[in-house]
């Protein structure tokens, strides 16, 4: 399982965003590409409808790939008044004949696209990722070399905490908590909530460039 | 990864594999000094495509075969022999194959092994929860080489002299089961991709003999 929150940022702002979160935690900061590929089960194939993502991460020399199947958010009364989604997530890394395998299988690509940004890992309680992405679709069929940003000059960051039936209260707790200190540069809800930029952010940005500019002169 | 080469007991015309003929190989081992040392498993899986409206048919792989070893517990491993694949994976695919409903375990065949030396392993292929034995099973593994064109003669030498030996008291022979690796793309470099094309195929064999 896991919770998350999304929101969006301009991407003038995202250096400033760098700056707040090494100033919050001194977090590892790293690059990020991925070529994401979701797959939708065929026609008549198993109990229901389903969809998979594969993920192949161009970062490393060796590009890695994983299999990840996210499940819907946690329903009820008590979910409704959660800040953050809380769903099941499973992911396996997989060997590279990952997409061959389920055609196969009888799954048909929907569509893909190209993630490209940064990712923050911290620990608050529990472990928290930060990703500030540009997401980019393929005109081509996996011609990712040409990817082109969907939005340009806005970028999607995402909070993300490993979560448990025992535990998932505090994991919400625990982004909802680090999502507050972000406030002055971006909106961070549940996804599927639209948020919109934050009005003052230029003005927070500049502040903290500023700020961070002197700390390194 | 050292190289393995997988066997199964080939009976004589008119005989049966029995869990006897487990026991004598057992014996022919530990006359040529080999060493009960422990306990493995390996689980083979047959699973077949889930079809909503069964009058529909459904573009897919007819059958999904896959495999788990004991010495490898954060593995899982695919093989789809049409489209002559490997595929390799953390365990938690399997979570996501049950998740996704989309293929049906139909069967499994588990391969459990009471004896190991550091080259030999022996026993028996059962088909899970109803104790049906399906034949009797030989790993050879030769730790210090990985490659499979360097260990080749020295293994079938290793499996001349181990039929030598159980040919004294037994009928029947060691049969080696050789995959043809290359039509997977896989290389010369032994790899648990290679093991499980092997137990995979051997599987298949099994499932393919008729039983009394």
């Amino acid at each position: 399982m896991e919770c998350v929150v999304q929101g969006i940022i301009e991407t003038q702002h995202v250096e400033a965003l760098q700056v707040l979160l090494q100033g919050l935690c001194g977090g590892r900061q790293e690059k990020l590409k991925i070529h994401e590929i979701c797959l939708k089960s065929g026609t008549n194939l198993g109990v229901e409808a389903s969809e998979v993502h594969l993920l192949c991460s161009l970062s490393q020399t060796d590009p890695v790939w994983t299999v990840r199947h996210v499940g819907g958010p946690m329903r009820g009364a008590g979910a409704e008044q959660l800040p953050a989604h809380v769903r099941s997530v499973l992911e396996s890394s997989i060997s590279s004949n990952a997409l061959r395998f389920f055609y196969a299988l009888g799954y048909k690509m929907d569509y893909e696209l190209v993630r490209i940004g940064y990712v923050f890992q911290f620990q608050r309680v529990v472990p928290i990722t930060v990703t500030a992405t540009m997401l980019c679709k393929v005109p081509k069929l996996h011609a990712i070399d040409e990817a082109i940003p969907v939005t340009p000059g806005i970028q999607l960051v995402e909070l993300t905490a490993p979560a448990s039936t025992e535990n998932y209260s505090e994991a919400v707790g625990a982004i909802s908590s680090f999502a507050e200190h972000l406030a002055p540069l971006i909106h961070l809800s549940k996804p599927g909530v639209p948020t919109g930029v934050v009005p003052t952010a230029s003005t927070a940005a500049a502040s903290l460039v500023s700020r961070g500019a002197m700390k390194v002169s | 990864m050292p190289v393995k080469w997988l066997c199964y007991w080939q009976p004589s015309g008119g005989t049966t594999v029995s869990s006897q003929v487990l026991v004598d190989l057992i014996k022919s081992i530990e006359s040529m000094n080999g060493v009960r040392s422990g306990r493995w498993q390996v689980t083979a899986s047959q699973h077949r495509p889930i079809r909503r409206d069964q009058a529909v048919q459904v573009e897919c792989a007819r059958e999904l075969l896959g495999v788990a070893f004991s010495e490898a517990p954060n593995k899982y491993y695919f093989v789809l022999r049409p489209d002559h694949m490997v595929v390799e994976a953390d365990s938690t695919i399997q979570s996501i194959m049950e998740n996704l409903q989309v293929y049906r375990n139909h069967l499994t065949v588990v391969f459990e092994y009471q004896l190991g030396d550091f080259h030999v392993k022996a026993g028996r292929a059962v088909i899970a929860h109803s104790e049906n034995l399906r034949g009797i099973v030989l790993e050879v593994e030769y730790l210090p080489v990985s490659s499979l064109g360097k260990t080749h003669q020295l293994m079938q030498e290793f499996v001349d002299i181990w039929q030598e030996v159980a040919a004294q008291s037994m009928t029947g022979r060691i049969v080696h089961l050789e995959p043809n690796f290359g039509d997977y793309s896989l290389s010369d470099q032994y790899s648990w991709q290679h093991t499980a094309l092997q137990y995979i195929s051997l599987m298949v064999h099994f499932l393919s003999q008729r039983t009394n």
